[in-house]
């Protein structure tokens, strides 16, 4: 499977309280909070870490098998793309 | 061109315009808020039938192409409001206190996020030197408990100021009333802490997360520009706000005991 980045919209402002984030996108102001599993995903949409790095921490930290966790990785990333939180590209953001 | 000055939250703005009715209309409905001196902001007022004519029911606010200058339009006012220097300019279909103060609203709500404030839907009060903060939408309860507390002073029923100076919450006084149409005494204090509304069959509190209270306290914010620069020092100052002072969830029934709970809180 070819590898994928993530990338936060640059558009939302958000805090990590106690692991779990809350994310405010300017568009809307609409709030959206994370659970510990999504906060990592979150953390690491910074354009640069492949998907595939995250399955695998998230892996290691929660115990879960790779499949699933890829599984329920892509369906996360499919909800928080379509509430124009996130962005999916197939090659590594430059860095400004 | 005359001019008057009102002061909300420490934040002096003058009006400037040509219409008399419009300056009687400011100089009655804030006249606890009308303070002299040298204005933070200048506000010019104008009054044509067309104004914000084609516009929306809702309130729009967008960004113009000039940096931090925004556009507010409406069916019955359209405006510009620009941060950086401070000035706004509006236009009323008529000279009516409804118009005046929704405009006002939007424009305090920008403009305190330079100053470190944040414009709540909550009611406020001072009660034994502390201010307390009791957020909620509309039909949460917020002028009963207002005028349950006959001992505190009145900041406002409807829409209230925090500032966040030195790490410190102040609560403010504000002319933006509910239902209770009476503006609050033009007075501060530091705030003491947060409370969550619901109503109940019994008084009582309940300590709530730095996150709960961020996301109960985010939904009840006045703000209405679609801006990520602004968007995030909203949330800066909301998260200040809430690492500061304590927050609960207060369920209360119609009687003033929920003050004894709150005091034991």
């Amino acid at each position: 499977m070819p590898e994928q980045y993530l990338a936060r919209n640059s558009r939302t402002a958000w805090r990590v309280y106690d692991g779990e984030a809350v994310i405010l996108l300017a568009e809307d102001s609409t709030l959206n909070t994370l659970n510990a599993v999504g906060t990592l995903i979150w953390e690491g949409a910074d354009g640069q870490t492949p998907l595939s790095a995250l399955v695998g921490r998230i892996c290691a930290e929660f115990d879960v098998e790779a499949v699933q966790a890829e599984r329920d990785v892509m369906a996360f990333v499919d909800k928080l793309s379509q509430r124009g939180l996130l962005s999916v590209t197939a090659s590594p953001h430059e860095v400004s | 061109m005359d001019e008057l000055s009102l002061a909300i939250a420490g934040l002096r703005a003058t009006v400037v315009t040509q219409h008399r009715d419009i300056l009687d209309v400011v100089r009655d409905r804030y006249k606890g808020f009308l303070s002299p001196g040298t204005a933070d902001w200048r506000i010019e007022v104008d009054v044509r039938r067309a104004a914000g004519q084609g516009a929306h029911d809702d309130v729009r606010v967008s960004r113009d192409a000039a940096p931090g200058r925004f556009v507010i339009e409406r069916a019955d006012f359209a405006g510009t409001v620009a941060l950086p220097v401070r000035r706004a300019s509006v236009t009323f279909v008529d000279a009516n206190e409804y118009s005046i103060d929704s405009f006002l609203r939007i424009l305090y709500s920008l403009a305190l996020v330079e100053a470190r404030g944040l414009i709540v839907h909550a009611a406020s009060l001072i009660r034994n030197g502390r201010a307390h903060l009791f957020c909620g939408r509309s039909g949460s309860g917020k002028t009963t408990l207002a005028q349950l507390s006959t001992d505190a002073t009145l900041l406002s029923d409807e829409l209230s100021i925090v500032r966040v100076s030195d790490g410190w919450p102040r609560c403010h006084g504000t002319p933006f009333w509910g239902e209770l149409a009476r503006a609050g005494d033009d007075r501060s204090a530091s705030l003491g802490g947060i409370y969550f509304l619901h109503h109940g069959s019994r008084h009582a509190v309940q300590a709530v997360t730095p996150r709960q209270a961020v996301e109960r306290l985010l939904p009840n914010v006045l703000f209405f520009a679609r801006d990520a620069d602004l968007t995030a020092r909203v949330l800066q100052i909301a998260a200040d706000l809430i690492e500061a002072v304590p927050s609960f969830d207060l369920s209360f029934r119609l009687d003033p005991g929920f003050w004894e709970v709150i005091d034991r809180a």
